[in-house]
C-alpha cells in the first residue's frame, strides 16, 4: 500500500516533465526552430549518446566535480575550528562577525578575477573561488552558530566538570551544528553557481567550458544538455548529501530548541 | 591590561550606543595589516598592491566619471531585474500556494530550473538575445524569481486554516481573502525570499557581468584582469561589498526585521 502511495506521488512529480519533453518534441519542429536557436530533443539525446561514448561528458562532470569536493573539503576544514575558535569568546566573534559578513557578502563569484591573477587559469584559481564561497560563509555560521549558543548551557557542562574537549565535542560542536549545515548548503549553493562561472572563463576542462565553448560555435543542443547535466547534478547533491544532512541535524537540534 | 580592558570597555558602549561604528572598526587592524604586509613588500606589488594606490584609483575613476557611471549601470540592472522577479514571483507563489493542481503541475519543474542555476543560461541566453541589458535582466529575474515563489508558497501554506475561516464567515470575498488574509500572512516570507533571492541576483549580476559584460562593476574587474591591473580588481571587490553590505543590512533586514516582528508575534 505504502509502495504504491510513493509510486503514485514519484509519478505526479515525474509527469510535468514528461509533458515538458513532449510539447518540446511536438512543438520545436511544428514551429521549425532554428537549432542555432533552440535544440531539438532528438538533437540534444545525440549528443548526449555520442559525448557519453567519447568519454568526454564524463571528463566534464569529473573535472567539475573533483573541483568542487576538493574546494568544499579544504574550506570546511579549516572554516570550522576556526569558527569555534572565534565564536568562544564573546568579544571576539562581536569584532569579527562585520568582518565574515563583509567576506561572505563578496564569496565566490567576485573572486574570480583576481583568482585567476594569482593562481592563472585552472584547477588553482577554480579551488579557490569555491574554498572561498565554502570558507567564509560557514566560518561566519559557525561562528553565529556558537555565539547562539546559551550560556547557561555552557555554564552547565562546565560545572558539570566538563574538560575542554567534553565542552567542544558535547557542547559547542552539537550546538552550532544546525548552524553549520545551514552556511555548508548556502556556501554550497554559491560555490555551484561561482563554479560554473569561473569554468567558463579559466579553464579548458569541466561543464561551464562545455557550455560556453558551444555557445562559439552555437551548438544549442549541447548547452542545452549541459544546463540539464547541471540541473541534475545539482538536484541530486541536495536531495541526497544536503537534504539528509539538514534533516539529521537542523530537526534534531532545532526541535530541543523550540520546546 | 586595566588599561586595555577599559578601552574595550568603551569600545563595547561606544558601539551599543552607535553600532554603525562596531561594523566599521574591526575593518580598520584589517587594512592597516593589509598596508603593512604591502609595505613590506611580502608579496610583488603587482600581485597585492597597497590600500592607498586602491584609494587612489578610486578617485580617478570617480575623477573621469567610469565609476559612477558603472555603478549606475550595475544598479539599475539589480532594480530592474528584482522589479520583474517580484512582480511575476509573488504572484506565481500565491497561485502555486493556494491551488493544489497548480501545485502538482508547476512545484517539480520549479524545483530542476531552480537546479540549473542562473549562470548556466548565460551562454544560450547571449545567443538568443546578445550582449545586452535583456540578457542580464533574464538572468537576475531567473534568479531573483525561485526564493521569491518558493518562500511565498511556504508563506502561504503556513497561514493558518482558521483565518481562512474567520474571514469566510465575515463575509469576506475570495479577493478580500487573497487581499487581507494570504498576502499579509505570507508577506514575512515573501520578504525573507526576497532577501535571498536578491543576494543569489547580485552575485548573478556581476557573474553576468564578467562574463558577457560592457559595463558595471563585475565588467570593471574583468576588465581590469585583462590589463592585469590588481588595484582595479580589488576596488571592485571593495565596492561591491560595501555595496551589498548597505543595500542588505540597511533596507533589507530592518525590513524583514519589521515584517517578521508585526506578523510573526500576531501569529504566535
Amino acid at each position: 500500500m505504502r509502495l504504491r502511495h510513493q509510486l503514485i506521488a514519484a509519478l505526479v512529480f515525474v509527469a510535468p516533465f514528461a509533458v515538458l519533453l513532449a510539447l518540446w518534441a511536438v512543438l520545436v519542429p511544428y514551429f521549425d526552430v532554428n537549432p542555432r536557436l533552440f535544440p531539438h530533443l532528438g538533437a540534444v539525446v545525440e549528443a548526449g549518446s555520442e559525448m557519453i561514448q567519447d568519454g568526454t561528458l564524463f571528463a566534464h562532470i569529473g573535472a567539475s566535480l573533483a573541483r568542487v569536493i576538493v574546494g568544499t573539503v579544504l574550506a570546511l576544514i579549516v572554516a570550522i575550528p576556526l569558527g569555534i575558535a572565534m565564536g568562544v569568546s564573546e568579544a571576539v566573534s562581536l569584532f569579527l562577525t562585520p568582518l565574515f559578513r563583509f567576506f561572505s557578502v563578496l564569496a565566490g563569484i567576485a573572486w574570480i578575477p583576481i583568482a585567476t591573477l594569482w593562481f592563472g587559469y585552472g584547477f588553482g584559481a577554480i579551488t579557490f573561488v569555491i574554498f572561498n564561497a565554502v570558507f567564509f560563509i560557514v566560518a561566519y555560521n559557525t561562528l553565529l552558530g556558537v555565539a547562539s549558543i546559551p550560556m547557561p548551557v555552557r555554564h552547565a557542562a562546565a560545572s558539570l566538570g566538563a574538560g575542554r574537549a567534553a565542552m567542544l565535542t558535547e557542547v559547542l560542536l552539537p550546538g552550532a551544528l544546525p548552524n553549520i549545515v545551514t552556511g555548508i548548503r548556502t556556501g554550497l549553493g554559491f560555490a555551484w553557481r561561482g563554479l560554473i562561472a569561473a569554468e567558463m572563463i579559466a579553464t579548458n576542462v569541466g561543464l561551464g567550458y562545455m557550455l560556453f565553448v558551444a555557445r562559439d560555435f552555437y551548438r544549442t543542443e549541447v548547452i542545452v544538455l549541459g544546463m540539464i547535466v547541471i540541473g541534475v547534478l545539482w538536484l541530486l547533491l541536495d536531495r541526497l548529501v544536503l537534504a539528509p544532512l539538514e534533516r539529521a541535524t537542523i530537526e534534531r537540534w532545532g526541535m530541543v530548541q523550540r520546546a | 591590561m586595566t588599561a586595555l580592558l577599559k578601552l574595550w570597555g568603551g569600545y563595547l558602549r561606544l558601539t551599543a550606543r552607535w553600532p554603525s561604528i562596531g561594523s566599521i572598526v574591526p575593518f580598520l587592524p584589517v587594512i592597516a595589516a593589509w598596508w603593512l604586509v604591502t609595505a613590506l613588500e611580502l608579496f610583488p606589488r603587482v600581485f597585492l598592491p597597497g590600500p592607498v594606490e586602491v584609494a587612489q584609483s578610486f578617485v580617478t575613476l570617480t575623477y573621469k566619471g567610469i565609476l559612477p557611471a558603472y555603478l549606475q549601470d550595475s544598479m539599475v540592472r539589480l532594480a530592474v531585474g528584482a522589479f520583474w522577479g517580484i512582480a511575476l514571483g509573488i504572484p506565481l507563489g500565491l497561485l502555486i500556494g493556494l491551488s493544489r493542481r497548480a501545485h502538482a503541475v508547476l512545484w517539480p519543474l520549479l524545483l530542476f530550473f531552480q537546479a540549473i542555476g542562473d549562470i548556466a543560461w548565460l551562454p544560450i541566453l547571449v545567443i538568443w538575445f546578445g550582449y545586452g541589458l535583456v540578457t542580464m535582466t533574464f538572468v537576475i529575474v531567473y534568479t531573483v524569481i525561485f526564493p521569491v515563489v518558493l518562500n511565498t508558497v511556504l508563506g502561504v501554506r503556513t497561514i493558518h486554516v482558521n483565518m481562512y475561516r474567520a474571514a469566510l464567515s465575515l463575509g469576506a470575498s475570495r479577493l478580500r481573502v487573497l487581499w487581507e488574509v494570504v498576502l499579509p500572512g505570507a508577506l514575512p516570507n515573501i520578504v525573507t525570499g526576497l532577501r535571498n533571492g536578491l543576494g543569489y541576483g547580485w552575485r548573478a549580476l556581476i557573474a553576468a557581468e564578467i562574463i558577457v559584460g560592457t559595463s558595471g562593476i563585475g565588467f570593471l574587474m574583468f576588465d581590469a584582469r585583462r590589463a592585469g591591473s590588481v588595484v582595479e580588481i580589488i576596488l571592485g571587490m571593495i565596492i561591491l561589498g560595501i555595496l551589498w553590505y548597505i543595500v542588505d543590512s540597511w533596507i533589507l533586514a530592518p525590513i524583514e526585521r519589521a515584517t517578521g516582528q508585526r506578523w510573526g508575534m500576531v501569529m504566535r
